[in-house]
């Protein structure tokens, strides 16, 4: 058994991705759908873009970060093609690498899906961290080679052309410096966060505050989302794989168990240390 | 699908490197070290180039150069922004006190920012949020007493080497354990986030490398 045990502990994370594969591979449907809880967070980030003027101006800041960019990458597709269908001007910055590195590739994949191009302007990489957030809000430094008429306004108006705040976040200069340093000096413009699960705790505060206009937080909210929008025309920007629920139901339960084996075996551990004891007492 | 990669031929070798490099990454769960070690050192490599080329070709360039050579003298902060780049670049051979200046600017506006801003944008709001008002519904009522009752022992919880009563000693527990709980709930979130990353890797390998389940 001692013997068997360490192959076997050696080869459960193939075994577990084995089995994290089949699942992914089984044919998914039903009720067993992200998309088919709450919707009350999909729900008030469709109206807040209801809300918008027509043809609004949206400044997107996109900063995921690759580590959990995968969680968000549909929902900031799904998102950005929504803008795109309801005649948002769609202006894109990021504050650091990982977010510029990601926001080039996903500039590429649009131009490749034929967007319209009138209407994204790239503002590229802003650096300094908050101080770069600070100086957005007083106007955003448009590259001197862009050109449109999205460029022109907002080279000319500044902050008062944009409508509205996205923020794709990751897990530096995320949603929570926007509502730390763009907020409170443009405290007109709705502010929306796009953000992986693990920032969830660090977020929901300032949606309940109202310091956030919507908040999609979690797969679910996600899921929901792109399950309610509607994209016309521009439906070849969604991306179509889903997570495969039951594969996360898999590993969630893998990861419990790990957990659990941990915890035996320590209080095996803990147990034969007190036997021990009571029998050297003994 | 993770629709980075198109259909043409540099795209298909895109798609072969970065399987194999997943594939690689995935060994490390195996044993496999060496060439994990390898992946992780290629990734901080391919980061630091990726600055290197951001800096140049979207800050230094078009927000320094092109606006000397435009403006030339007229730009006066730039020259000042230059000359602090230069003294800390000279920091080795130039005394202390002048050295010590563009880093204290750099360090203090940092720090100025990101307190003022935590301060207005979290610290006062999220006060303010926290205190219990009446409200339309009771329930909503009830979640403010408790979201303030949890604050305040969580607060209590940092108290440390201060003489207290057993009533406050309780109260510090019960904000400790409270903050584990929370910290508990975070690892739960946490472990969704790379549980959905480690998903989207299969998928990238099943789907968009070996082309099944397309």
């Amino acid at each position: 058994m001692s013997d068997r045990w360490p192959l076997a502990a050696r080869l459960a994370p193939v075994g577990l991705l084995a089995l994290l594969a089949l699942v992914t591979l089984a044919p998914t449907g039903g009720p067993l759908r992200l998309a088919s809880g709450d919707s009350a967070a999909a729900t008030a980030w469709t109206e807040a873009l209801d809300a918008l003027p027509e043809d609004p101006t949206v400044l997107v800041g996109f900063d995921p970060d690759v580590g959990t960019y995968a969680e968000v990458r549909a929902t900031a597709r799904a998102a950005i093609a929504d803008l795109l269908h309801r005649d948002a001007r769609v202006v894109l910055v990021s504050l650091t690498v990982e977010g510029r590195a990601l926001l080039v590739a996903e500039l590429a994949r649009l131009a490749r899906l034929e967007a319209n191009p009138t209407r994204l302007l790239d503002l590229g990489y802003l650096p300094g961290a908050e101080a770069a957030l600070v100086s957005l809000t007083r106007g955003p430094a448009v590259p001197v080679d862009a050109e449109g008429e999205l460029a022109r306004r907002l080279a000319s108006e500044g902050m008062s052309s944009v409508d509205a705040l996205l923020v794709v976040g990751g897990n530096d200069l995320g949603p929570r410096s926007w509502v730390e340093q763009v907020r409170p000096r443009v405290p007109a413009l709705p502010l929306l966060a796009l953000a992986p699960t693990v920032l969830l705790p660090e977020l929901q505060p300032y949606l309940e505050s109202g310091q956030l206009t919507a908040l999609l937080g979690t797969p679910r909210d996600g899921a929901a989302y792109r399950a309610s929008v509607d994209l016309g025309p521009l439906e070849r920007m969604r991306e179509l794989s889903e997570p495969p629920v039951a594969a996360v139901f898999v590993g969630i339960v893998a990861a419990i168990v790990a957990l659990g084996q941990a915890w035996a075996r320590r209080l095996a551990a803990r147990l034969r240390e007190t036997g021990r004891d009571g029998a050297d007492g003994s | 699908m993770n629709g980075f990669f198109g259909t043409e031929a540099a795209d298909l070798a895109a798609t072969w490197i970065a399987a194999l490099l997943t594939l690689v990454v995935l060994g490390g769960l195996l044993g496999e070290r060496r060439l994990f070690g390898w992946s992780q050192h290629l990734l901080a490599g391919l980061i630091t180039g990726f600055l290197a080329l951001l800096a140049v070709d979207e800050v230094i360039v078009p927000r320094l150069v092109r606006p000397l050579l435009d403006g030339g003298i007229a730009r006066g902060e730039l020259w000042l922004g230059l000359a602090l780049v230069a003294v800390t670049a000279a920091a080795p051979w130039v005394p202390r006190v002048v050295a010590a200046v563009p880093i204290s600017i750099a360090i203090g506006s940092l720090a100025a920012f990101a307190l003022g801003g935590a301060i207005i944008g979290t610290v006062l709001p999220q006060l303010a949020a926290a205190v219990a008002v009446d409200r339309a519904a009771p329930v909503e009522t009830l979640a403010g007493v408790a979201a303030a009752g949890i604050s305040g022992l969580v607060l209590l919880g940092f108290l440390h080497g201060v003489p207290r009563g057993r009533p406050v000693q309780v109260a510090a527990a019960a904000g400790r354990w409270l903050l584990v709980a929370g910290m508990g709930g975070w690892l739960g979130y946490l472990l969704v986030s790379r549980l959905l990353l480690l998903l989207d890797r299969i998928g990238f390998l099943l789907g968009d490398w070996l082309g099944i389940g397309r």
